[in-house]
């Protein structure tokens, strides 16, 4: 299927299963188009040909006419049985059951970031989150907190994050590349800063940035980002926030063991550079208002040092 | 041949029927009249709009350009959930409550509702409903969860402020009220109708209203239990919904759509009914098919409990049950069909009087069939998968909650007003406040469809620049100011008429149903004498006995005859 | 005709609002297994002999209802008297219910069990509340003497409403009480 649309959209298709409800979408736009057409015309007709003229006297009170019912009935008949088939064809192509298969990522929805854990490896990932093209992925789709919605418009179905279940999706990524997404089900106050970045990439690509992204953080620290280290460690910061290598094991925020090398932060509210960090680190209810980190009120200079450490963390 | 005959009245004497009708407020306030309440109902129909529009002017104003900074999102997210729940419980709903309880005993012919005081209950407890969840913005916060208030985001752990709690007690009463009304008018038209107004006989209005109450006896139940045990949660701690403590996310959205999608059908099988009313009228032919439009009244009253899914088909239910609400949810496109081209159908033939409210039924036919196309788009289930959730729900919601529902109070409106204020309204007022609406509503929701499509999901107080986000965004929001001045323009239209229209009469229109047979404005009493009733356009009977329907035989007043 | 029939609509109304509750109960204590402590901790003895008193009620109305129609207005006073005394009797027997409840601990926020339970059993009480303000007040209209129309519909209009208060606790009785019990194999 080729490209139906000139933006980005639900009709530029990336995977398999987008593909497949491109075809649906484009039969079902068809159907729409002439039933609407069927509509418009007869009523441009009746408007233009019945309208009142001077000196009308009352028309012929005719009330109905079985046959025309019969039509009225028996033709939208006919489509819905055409799309209920369509629609069950494509609902058991895209959805299948998962059938005891381990999953390939593991996607929780937080308010307001998204974590992807890669069973069978080491790697969390937040927010941007690398998927191999050309192999069919189970993807399981959990919620920490509230409901969230996966979507990835390109890749196809979405799906929501329900706590307290499982749900999972089937992709088969056909195009590499950088596909938007975003968080789909109201989840609060930063529901609109919930964004999704898949990057898809070649097999080997893809192991190779696994395997980097299962290590520790192990860089080489300047000065101040040695003094940040250690500021980090005697803050609270590690009971939100893991950086694998380090004593900082929480949950509840996005893993930090490679946060620089995200190209965006806070889930794609701004882009990843010191200048934006330091002004999170600084007052982040003010960046983004009603995430769940709070204030607090550090000097100056412990923030630029944890500037300098948080970056270095490629 | 005509006769006359009594009139059926309620069993109790007619309260109020000593009190004269010019004493003002007090009056007002003490009123048990049907016609009195009616028109508090539509008051406060208009006042809620009017807020309701404000709040979606303020959204507006936020979306127009990208990562905007006019509102907080806190701010936002009440703003949209106040928004919703007041245009749905405190617009929709008492508008067609308010036509309801207006015109049904005029049109079958009665002189009250079967319950004179319990109308009176049932107004003001929705009345103060709407109150209480407004109150909430003073309290300490507006609800903020989406008019549908999903589980367990309205739980206290995530939503602190008192707002859902208003929300929680104030749909309580306003569906206490609501629930009050439909017995109400379900007695009325049972045991109310002049003697001779067989079901078969009466007007496409009242049956619309008739089986619209038993949805809403059928619905509200599902919605007030679920906002209980909300309260029981937030008040007593309990956990029907608290995911954190065993509770359950997905009971609220079952409990939740098993009332909130017929409460879609309920809000728009009256305007249904007023289209049939005014399609008749102004093409001066009765209605084509009347058995079929009614009957497909009562299939779409029926399937609508039984697609609620659809509105979780993203839960991740499962294909087995997916398949069977996405078949269920394609079917009712058949019945409402059936009523597109049976109006179609009405139309075709006639000698069609383009007066505003034949406008509004006219653009009726093109938006609504837009709006159902979309929501059919929706019950093809992969296509949900990608679009649930975005402003491609938005337009569709839009197009069926505006083009569908209120486009259809507005041909009432123009077609009953000369009867509820007994004065004409300008009819180039009401043709620039016509094209004014029309061209807003379409720039502000068209768009919303393409930007659904490129991946903008709904409930966003911001969005980032995109490619097409920005300048679609911006259409939409000079859509909605332009709707905005129509309204401004109507407001000003309901002052000229009141104030210097010029008398009506009691039937402008050459109207086919007995509402017209009163005077305008009807008396306090409605009537005393009737003709009897042989066809379902009884005072058309009357006012033309050389083509009337009452000399034929039924099968010709339905057009059920056999076509050789 | 009309109150009767209005009533009708009311009680069908009702009848789905207790659907509802009943099928949240049904959902968090039947969905996957039978969640054992459901047995365990209510009281099946007891509650039969309230369930046998307020079923009665049902009959003692019905009694209330011949000797309104056949004008007998001391028997009638006697049997609605006697229906508003069951009632009454029912929620004591409630009551002692909640208050053994609460005593172990079993509070509404105890779990969707207990939250469930008494969402659903409070509701029915508070139904059967409003029956028996009801009925006292159309007692009190008998000794006004604004019931001697044998041919008013506020009888029979009360009379529906009390019925169905009664069929819902059966209903409820047999799901919340009886069932556990045989499933979970609880001897009483
Ligand atoms: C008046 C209100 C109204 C009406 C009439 C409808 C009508 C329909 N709606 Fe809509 N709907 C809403 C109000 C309404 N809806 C609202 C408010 C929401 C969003 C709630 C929220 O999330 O906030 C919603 C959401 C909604 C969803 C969920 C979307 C989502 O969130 O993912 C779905 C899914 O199936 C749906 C389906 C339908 C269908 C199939 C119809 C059908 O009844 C339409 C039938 C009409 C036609 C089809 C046109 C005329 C017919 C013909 C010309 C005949 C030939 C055509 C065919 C046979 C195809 N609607
Ligand atoms: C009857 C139903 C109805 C009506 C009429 C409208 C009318 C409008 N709606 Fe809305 N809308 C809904 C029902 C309705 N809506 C629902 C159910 C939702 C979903 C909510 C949710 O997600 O929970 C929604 C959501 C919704 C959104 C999506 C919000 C989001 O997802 O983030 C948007 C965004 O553009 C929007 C816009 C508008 C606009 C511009 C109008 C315009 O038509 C408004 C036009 C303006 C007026 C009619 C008023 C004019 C007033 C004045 C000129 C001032 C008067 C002066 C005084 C009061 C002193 N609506
Ligand atoms: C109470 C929990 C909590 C604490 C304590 C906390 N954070 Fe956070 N942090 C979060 C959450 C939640 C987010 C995600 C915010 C969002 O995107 O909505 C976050 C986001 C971040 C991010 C951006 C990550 C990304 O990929 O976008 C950085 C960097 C960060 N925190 C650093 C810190 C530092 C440094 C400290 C200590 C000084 C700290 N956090 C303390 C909860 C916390
Ligand atoms: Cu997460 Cu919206
Ligand atoms: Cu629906």
């Amino acid at each position: 299927m080729e490209k139906l649309s000139i933006l980005p959209s639900v009709l530029s298709p990336a995977s398999a299963q987008a593909d497949r409800i491109v075809s649906l979408t484009s039969y079902f736009i068809v159907a729409a188009a002439i039933v609407l057409a069927i509509v418009i015309g007869s009523l441009v007709y009746v408007v233009i040909r019945f309208r009142a003229k001077p000196g009308d006297k009352e028309p012929a009170q005719f009330t109905g006419n079985k046959v025309i019912e019969g039509f009225m009935i028996g033709v939208p008949t006919l489509l819905v049985v055409v799309f209920m088939y369509l629609t069950l064809d494509t609902m058991a192509d895209v959805l299948p059951p998962e059938e005891d298969t381990r999953p390939d990522v593991v996607i929780t929805g937080h308010r307001y970031w998204w974590e992807a854990a890669y069973p069978g490896t080491e790697a969390i990932v937040a927010n941007e989150i690398h998927l191999p093209v050309g192999r069919r992925l189970l993807l399981h789709i959990n919620a920490a907190d509230v409901i969230h919605d996966w979507w990835v418009p390109a890749l196809g179905a979405k799906m929501d994050a329900i706590p307290g279940r499982t749900n999972h999706l089937w992709v088969t990524i056909t195009k590499p590349g950088v596909y938007d997404g975003a968080c789909s089900e109201f989840c609060g106050t930063q529901h609109a800063w919930m964004r999704i970045k898949v990057v898809a990439q070649s097999e080997a690509d893809f192991r190779q940035w696994v395997a980097r992204k299962e290590k520790a953080a192990n860089p080489v620290l300047s000065a101040s980002a040695q003094a940040g280290a250690a500021f980090f460690s005697r803050q609270p910061c590690g009971s939100c926030h893991r950086i694998r290598g380090t004593a900082a094991n929480g949950a509840v925020g996005p893993d930090l063991t490679h946060f620089a090398s995200r190209k965006t932060m806070l889930a794609g509210l701004m882009e990843n550079n010191p200048d934006n960090l330091r002004q999170w680190l600084t007052d982040p209810q003010h960046v983004k208002p009603g995430a769940l980190m709070p204030r607090f009120s550090y000097p100056k200079d412990s923030i630029n040092v944890l500037v300098a450490y948080l970056s270095a963390l490629k | 041949m005509i006769t006359d005959v009594e009139i059926p009245e309620p069993l109790a004497p007619l309260p109020g029927a000593t009190v004269n009708t010019n004493q003002g407020l007090l009056q007002w306030i003490s009123s048990v009249d049907h016609k009195q309440i009616g028109i508090m109902y539509l008051l406060m129909t208009l006042f809620y709009l009017l807020v309701g529009g404000l709040l979606a002017l303020l959204m507006r104003v936020q979306l127009m350009v990208p990562t905007n900074t006019f509102l907080a999102p806190d701010s936002y997210n009440q703003l949209f959930t106040m928004h919703g729940t007041t245009m749905i419980f405190f617009v929709l709903t008492p508008a067609i409550l308010g036509l309801a309880v207006y015109m049904v005993p005029l049109q079958i012919g009665a002189n009250e509702m079967a319950f004179p005081r319990l109308n009176a209950f049932s107004f003001w407890i929705s009345f103060f409903g709407g109150f209480l969840l407004y109150f909430s913005f003073l309290a300490g916060g507006a609800p903020d969860a989406g008019w549908f208030s999903y589980a367990p985001l309205n739980q206290t752990q995530y939503s602190a402020s008192p707002g859902i709690d208003y929300y929680c007690i104030g749909l309580l009463l306003s569906g206490i009220g609501t629930v009050g009304t439909a017995a109400n008018l379900v007695v009325t038209i049972i045991t109310l109708r002049t003697p001779s107004m067989h079901y078969r006989y009466l007007p496409v209005f009242v049956w619309m209203v008739l089986i619209d109450a038993f949805l809403i006896l059928a619905a509200f139940p599902s919605l007030n239990a679920a906002l209980v045990m909300l309260l029981v949660d937030r008040q007593l701690d309990g956990h029907f919904f608290n995911t954190d403590a065993g509770g359950s996310a997905l009971l609220w959205q079952h409990l939740f759509w098993l009332f909130g999608h017929p409460e879609v059908y309920i809000v728009v099988l009256p305007p249904f009914g007023v289209l049939s009313e005014v399609f008749q009228v102004y093409s001066r032919k009765p209605i084509f098919g009347y058995p079929f439009v009614v009957g497909s009244g009562i299939a779409i009253s029926l399937l609508a409990f039984g697609v609620w899914v659809h509105h979780m088909f993203a839960t991740g239910m499962g294909n087995t049950v997916n398949s069977f609400f996405a078949v269920s949810s394609m079917l009712i496109g058949i019945p409402t069909g059936v009523k597109v081209f049976n109006w179609l159908g009405t139309m075709y033939g006639g000698s069609i009087r383009f007066t505003t409210g034949m406008l509004f039924a006219t653009a009726f036919l093109v938006e609504f069939t837009i709006g159902g196309l979309s929501g059919i788009s929706f019950a093809i289930v992969p296509i949900d998968w990608q679009l649930t959730d975005t402003y491609y729900v938005v337009a569709h919601l839009h197009y069926v909650f505006l083009g569908g529902s209120l486009f259809g109070l507005f041909a009432g409106f123009f077609y009953w007003v000369p009867k509820i204020s007994g004065r004409l309204y300008s009819e180039t007022l009401g043709k620039w406040f016509f094209w004014l609406f029309v061209i807003g509503f379409n720039l502000t929701f068209f768009v919303q469809h393409i930007l659904g499509i490129i991946g903008m999901p709904r409930r966003v107080y911001t969005y980032p620049n995109l490619a097409g986000y920005s300048s679609l965004n911006l259409i939409s929001s000079l859509g909605a100011f332009l709707m905005g001045v129509s309204m401004l323009l109507f407001l000003y239209l309901l002052y000229d008429t009141l104030k210097r229209g010029k008398r009506a009469g009691d039937n402008p229109w050459d109207g086919y149903t007995f509402e017209w047979l009163a005077s305008s404005p009807p008396q306090l009493k409605n009537f005393t004498l009737l003709p009897p009733v042989y066809s379902f356009r009884p005072l058309h009977d009357l006012n033309h006995p050389k083509i009337g329907d009452y000399q034929k035989p039924d099968e010709e007043k339905y057009g059920t005859k056999d076509v050789d | 005709m009309e109150q009767k029939t209005l009533i009708k609509l009311v009680v069908g109304s009702e009848a789905i609002f207790f659907l509802a509750l009943l099928m949240a109960f049904v959902y968090f204590t039947y969905v996957p297994v039978l969640n054992p402590r459901v047995a365990s901790s209510l009281d099946l003895n007891r509650t039969s002999l309230f369930t046998v008193m307020l079923l009665s009620s049902s009959v003692t109305f019905w009694r209330a209802e011949v000797s309104f129609r056949r004008g007998r207005t001391k028997q009638l006073r006697l049997w609605l008297l006697c229906t508003v005394v069951l009632g009454v009797v029912f929620l004591v027997g409630q009551g002692s219910e909640y208050s053994s409840l609460l005593s172990r601990q079993l509070t509404v926020s105890k779990g969707t069990f207990t939250t469930s339970f008494f969402t659903l059993t409070g509701f029915h009480g508070l139904h059967v509340l409003i029956g028996i303000v009801v009925l006292s007040i159309v007692l009190y209209l008998t000794f006004l003497g604004d019931l001697d129309d044998p041919d008013s519909a506020l009888l029979p209009s009360v009379g529906i409403y009390w019925h169905f208060v009664d069929v819902v606790w059966a209903v409820v009785f047999v799901i919340v009480y009886v069932l556990p019990h045989f499933l979970t194999g609880h001897t009483p």
